[in-house]
């Protein structure tokens, strides 16, 4: 059906009362007037995403200086040494770490609150509500805040910790691997778990009620209701829910950035909590070594490309029953 | 829901940011009024507030606004200010230690020799002045603040509680050289439980890189800290002494820093006169009287102090110069010294004037500090940076830091600190 | 984090309730299975309470202790030995003092530009662009949404640098338009769209407005956005939220001094000696704002929230 012609061609008919140079506008400019509407989009697309994204690996093959700009032809060197360097294997396992660290136990934790929320509650809305405040603290208040619980000597953590005889050693989180990436994780579970609860009882809320007044008859337990009928109905919201946080988890920047003291992007003494993103701010904006840093972008591009589309085939298997 | 809620909240927000966009592009540096707003840029308080009042009030028509980062936050964005052409304040401070790698585009600075600098040359200390100025002296391109002089900040109660003097000449004498200093550091730290000897392996390896004329960079401002046996020395003490337990574990200027020395964790600290201000704010008032400045091992030294410079893409900068030169002049400079961020003059006359040299902190137990801080100052060998200076110190700083936090042996974290400085020489 | 990307419920948009009338208390929605006889598993017991109560303390906590440092003189507050609960009488003199040291002001008004803009913009655009893929027919059609789709995934920051080199050359560092026009429309916004246009406005509907010799902006306007504008206005408030919350690309593109809330915040937290209770004071401030927003509207969040997510 050609929405055009047909509209064009029927309206003088239809509607003798429409001035007459409407009759006309349809047809002629009508069929620009689709890639008006959706020009926008490719044009700021094409010149501030697809175009540096192209760019970085350009600027990746040189030796240039963020600040004197292109210093000749590098070739592969800026690969070379990035592959040649320890640091950018931690990171890329700190990247990994701090996102599985941060991402599952906040997924389960997400599930499990969706899960209370989804009965007879008085008030609510105020409990949904309330559940969702730490997504509104924005993520530079949110560093900044868990920083000081997270701080050695006079940490709100620390003390409570000691306080309930789980360490008898005050924490240096900053110091140690695990340490700081279970405070980094912490943070970014805090800000997120209460949105992706809410997400999963939107998912819940979907599942016809039947289900469960058969499955109650048939004396099936709540655990053995959640497992057999809720779970199953909302993998594909929990799987969204994943790629989600992976596309988000692995550019991790402000949590890392802001917890280190001297936000130096150096992520700590042995850069045990520096992220990719981090390390290429370190190399991109402080290094000003843009060539280095594209090198790292090239490469954290690649690691979520696969990762994401890992996810979206996965997604695509198993989301089919979502439509769309 | 209500739809017209929603098109009322939609239409308050575009209205909103209308109106503050058109707020935000009228608030340009100049106002209706013909008034000129100057910024100011540094990297902690400066101690320009009041002089900034004088100014406003001699200068009507001008307004001053100051803008206070943080060290290296500030640095960055200068770059990326200064090839961007746009962004920058009309006067921005630029610490010694960042002086050479900005000379290298020296020509995106106004060359305050245009604005009558030279005639001020010789007011200042020759090495403040010649490590601002390039072409033989014939561009200038910054008016030194301050310079940091060097000494020891030390408590007297934790001293006594060891058994040492507390007589700042006799404290002075117990450590002629760092390994006197080190020395009587194991001497404490075996009488005085959980107190340290110094606040961070960090700040004493920086007071010795600053006594010493080749560092991290040869004077042609090549790399020479692998081969340097005076940096591989001095790293070694300094980790050897953290390793032993001298060392409280704070990161230089971070809230624990501050705590710890509220708390009094450590009995001595590397003080240049800047660091004066900081330790009393951090200290605060009930400990008044406890702490007191020596001198330093090694003879003096200059830690710190920094340049007012003038970027060429300021849209005032003949009135940004000017501001420059008073907030740097002779009796400013004195001010700021007797101010609560203490930091010294860098001028010789500011130096030798009565009002500097009998200058006495209550805070520090009425300590001379005009005369320790100024003797310092002009005894020092300066110390050469080089253009990725910055770039070096903090692989160092962090290997030290691994010292502190056990996760490294000194010869460890000396090895590692080489690896880090190389990649980041590389990259 | 980026924006929910999920798709819009499939849901037209229910007979409204009067305008500025948050609803009755309960549940906005007619589709409910309360009060029909009782059913065990669907009752919250005391343990349910006691539970939620705990979430709810856990995410509350971190903001009420700021609040108590940020209300106390100096930084001793810090430093005992046991952390202090409870609040103290400084809390105006610090925010005071906020606005003394950075121009907080000047941030709020950044970042309320960037935010509104953005969102206003990205509603405006991807729903002209939702309605171009969903009802227009038009050569390329398909290969075009394909693009769109394709790139809803990219990792657009991983552009940084060229975006940066980009943004100098066109003049536009340390220009709130550095922050305004690479975020103008999204392909997360488009697809959503296009999502609900498809969904919501039945095909007859913008047949006969056409026959009746409507032109494609008037098309758009009388019969398609009514029927999306919930979908637009849940777009609109996480792009607002999500620029209002960015820090990465204005850390780099904006100069300190004209930041956005999150640098200035930053600018709290820096210098030689780091006041702990102006730095909280200042997330105070900037957390004020966005909450007061919330409480009122918390009801219309909480469902949009809901309803941007996908359904099983």
């Amino acid at each position: 059906m050609a929405v055009d012609a047909a509209g064009a061609g029927r309206a003088p008919a239809r509607t003798p009362g429409a001035p007459p140079r409407r009759t006309t506008r349809p047809r002629r400019g009508g069929r620009l007037v689709p890639y008006g509407f959706v020009s926008p989009f490719f044009l700021v697309f094409g010149i501030f995403g697809l175009y540096p994204l192209l760019y970085t690996f350009w600027v990746s093959l040189h030796h240039w200086d963020r600040l004197t700009g292109d210093g000749g032809f590098a070739g592969l060197d800026n690969f070379q040494d990035l592959f040649a360097d320890p640091d950018f294997y931690t990171a890329t396992f700190n990247t990994f770490s701090i996102f599985l660290l941060s991402t599952v136990p906040q997924l389960l934790l997400a599930l499990a609150v969706a899960w209370l929320l989804d009965r007879r509650l008085r008030a609510r809305t105020t409990w949904r509500a309330l559940v969702l405040v730490p997504q509104y603290v924005s993520v530079v208040a949110v560093a900044l805040v868990f920083s000081q619980l997270f701080g050695r000597d006079f940490g709100v953590v620390n003390w409570a910790l000691q306080h309930l005889g789980l360490i008898s050693e005050p924490v240096d989180w900053t110091a140690e691997t695990w340490s700081s990436h279970l405070a980094i994780a912490f943070m970014v579970m805090w800000r997120w778990t209460g949105y992706n609860a809410l997400i999963y009882l939107a998912a819940m809320q979907a599942v016809p009620r039947e289900l469960y007044e058969s499955a109650l008859v048939d004396g099936a337990g709540r655990m053995l209701t959640f497992r057999r009928i809720t779970l199953p109905a909302i993998r594909p919201t929990v799987l969204f829910t994943v790629v989600i946080s992976t596309i988000g988890g692995l550019q991790l920047f402000a949590e890392p950035f802001l917890f280190d003291p001297q936000a130096n992007a150096e992520g700590g003494t042995e850069h045990q909590f520096q992220t990719l993103t981090l390390m290429l701010y370190k190399y991109g904006f402080i290094n000003n070594d843009a060539g280095y840093a594209s090198a790292i972008s090239c490469v954290l591009f690649l690691v979520i490309a696969a990762v994401a589309a890992l996810n979206f085939l996965v997604t695509r298997r198993l989301g089919g029953g979502s439509g769309r | 829901m209500g739809t017209s809620l929603i098109r009322r909240s939609l239409a308050a927000t575009a209205g909103l940011t209308t109106l503050l966009t058109l707020a935000g592009c009228s608030s340009g540096s100049t106002g209706t009024s013909g008034e000129i707003t100057l910024t100011v840029a540094t990297f902690s308080d400066f101690g320009y507030k009041p002089l900034i009042a004088q100014y406003e009030k001699t200068h009507p028509g001008i307004r001053v606004q100051e803008r206070v980062s943080q060290l290296d936050q500030h640095h960055n964005s200068l770059s990326t200010q200064l090839s961007s052409g746009s962004g920058a304040a009309d006067v921005v401070a630029v610490e010694e230690g960042y002086m050479p790698k900005f000379r290298q585009v020296k020509d995106k600075f106004v060359n305050l020799a245009e604005y009558g600098a030279l005639r001020r040359e010789e007011e200042y200390l020759p090495y403040k002045w010649a490590q601002a100025t390039a072409d033989d002296g014939r561009f200038v391109m910054g008016y030194g603040t301050d310079v940091g002089g060097l000494a020891i900040c030390y408590r007297r109660d934790l001293f006594a509680q060891a058994g040492l003097p507390t007589d700042r000449d006799e404290v002075g004498k117990l450590w002629p050289t760092w390994q006197d200093y080190f020395k009587t550091g194991d001497t404490f730290t075996a009488k005085v439980k959980d107190h340290a000897w110094f606040d961070s392996a960090g700040n004493v390896f920086s007071a010795m890189m600053n006594q010493t004329e080749v560092g991290f960079f040869d004077t042609s401002d090549s790399y020479v800290a692998d081969t340097n046996p005076d940096v591989e020395k001095f790293f070694s003490d300094t980790s050897k002494a953290a390793a032993a337990g001298q060392s409280a574990n704070l990161v230089p200027f971070s809230q624990q820093w501050n705590a710890g020395i509220k708390q009094g964790k450590m009995a001595t600290i590397t003080c240049p006169a800047w660091m004066t201000g900081l330790i009393q704010t951090a200290a605060g008032e009930e400990a008044e009287g406890k702490w007191d400045i020596a001198s330093v091992p090694g003879g003096g030294g200059n830690w710190g102090g920094s340049f007012l410079t003038v970027p060429k893409q300021g849209k005032h900068v003949k009135e940004a110069a000017e501001l420059a030169a008073f907030l740097t002049s002779a009796d400013s400079e004195k001010k700021i010294f007797q101010g609560p961020t203490g930091s010294l003059p860098s001028l010789t006359d500011a130096l030798a004037d009565p009002a500097v040299q009998d200058t006495r902190k209550a805070y520090f137990n009425d300590a001379p500090t005009g005369k320790i801080f100024a003797a310092s100052a002009k005894d020092l060998r300066p110390s050469f940076r080089g253009s990725k200076d910055q770039q070096v110190r903090v692989p160092f700083a962090n290997a030290l830091q691994l010292v502190e936090q056990r996760k490294a042996s000194p010869d460890e974290a000396w090895r590692r600190a080489l690896a880090d400085a190389a990649k980041n020489l590389a990259h | 984090m980026a924006p929910s990307l999920t798709t819009p419920a499939s849901r037209p948009d229910a007979p409204t309730a009067l305008p500025g009338a948050g609803g009755p208390p309960g549940h906005p929605r007619p589709r409910r299975r309360r009060g029909s006889g009782p059913r065990h598993f669907d009752s919250a017991g005391p343990l349910a309470y006691a539970l939620l109560a705990a979430v709810v303390l856990a995410s509350v906590f971190p903001l009420y202790w700021t609040f108590v440092v940020a209300s106390h003189g100096d930084n001793s507050v810090l430093g005992g030995s046991t952390p202090s609960l409870v609040p103290g009488g400084h809390l105006v003199a610090n925010i005071r003092r906020v606005f003394d040291t950075v121009d907080f002001w000047k941030a709020l008004g950044n970042s309320f530009a960037v935010a509104g803009t953005t969102a206003a913009s990205n509603v405006l655009l991807s729903s002209l662009a939702g309605y171009a893929f969903a009802k227009l027919r038009f050569p390329g059609r398909d290969a075009l949404l394909v693009v769109v789709i394709a790139t809803v995934m990219v990792p657009t920051q991983l552009g940084i640098i060229p975006l940066y080199l980009l943004v100098t050359d066109m003049g536009l560092y340390g220009t709130l338009s550095s922050l305004i026009v690479p975020a103008l429309v999204s392909a997360v916004g488009v697809f959503w769209m296009r999502q609900a246009m498809e969904e919501n406005i039945p095909d007859e509907l913008i047949e006969s407005a056409r026959v009746d010799g409507a032109g494609h902006l008037r098309t758009f306007l009388h019969v398609a956005w009514p029927g999306v504008r919930s979908t637009a206005a849940v777009l609109g408030m996480f792009t607002f939220m999500f620029a209002w919350n960015d820090y990465f690309w204005p850390l780099i593109a904006l100069p300190p001094e004209n930041g956005t809330v999150q640098i200035a915040l930053n600018q709290l937290a820096a210098g030689y000696y780091t006041d702990y209770t102006l730095m909280l004071a200042g997330v105070v401030v900037s957390v004020l704002p966005v909450l007061a927003l919330f409480a009122v509207l918390a009801r219309r969040i909480v469902s949009g929230v809901m309803d941007g997510a996908v359904k099983g």
